[in-house]
């Protein structure tokens, strides 16, 4: 189980200017629909944009804080 | 004495290599553990192409391996001509923009 705030906090540090909407999909707050938005996603292909979000969620994600994840990625336009 | 990460990798490259749509699973074909698994066989199955599953919910080595090749920490993952390409999650939207069926169509027509 993690809280929204760490979940926030472990892609906001390496995605300071991300847009992020995290959606609990099962209530146990460990199964999760994510959208993040990055500049940081500009040039990159999908798996290369999912493998960036995986990183930045290693740690909650190797001990079982966070067990899956249904990532959407997104390039703001601006 | 587990097999070394040497061998594990030889083992992994040679299994990915053997197989023109590989998925790393939990479960086998016929007894599927989780609902992923079922999820991406049913997604191959729409396509009509052959598919092997190779599982290991119970070999963590292996398991640790393949999370570090792929920097992918979840299972299943899916392996076309030799590549990566995540799970369903990735496949779903190569799909929607018109990739999977050229890559698909590639693979194995070179045979």
């Amino acid at each position: 189980m993690i809280t929204e705030e760490a979940f926030n906090e472990l892609l906001k540090s390496a995605f300071p200017d991300a847009d992020i909407a995290i959606f609990d999909k099962t209530g146990a707050m460990d199964h999760f629909r994510l959208w993040i938005s990055s500049k940081a996603f500009e040039g990159k292909n999908l798996i290369e944009q999912h493998q960036m979000v995986y990183r930045a969620l290693d740690d909650a994600m190797k001990d079982g804080r966070i067990h899956a994840v249904e990532i959407k990625t997104d390039i703001p336009k601006n | 004495m587990s097999s070394s990460t040497q061998s594990l990798q030889e083992e992994i490259q040679n299994e990915i290599k053997a197989h023109k749509i590989l998925v790393y699973s939990k479960g086998t074909k016929t007894e599927p553990r989780c609902g992923f698994t079922v999820e991406t066989m049913q997604f191959f199955d729409r396509y009509g192409y052959p598919y092997e599953l190779v599982d290991v919910l119970e070999n963590p080595e292996k398991r640790q391996a393949l999370t570090e090749m792929t920097n992918w920490p979840t299972l299943p993952k899916v392996f076309i001509n030799g590549q990566f390409y995540g799970d369903t999650d990735i496949l779903d939207e190569m799909a929607a923009k018109g990739e999977l069926e050229p890559l698909l169509k590639t693979t194995f027509e070179k045979a």
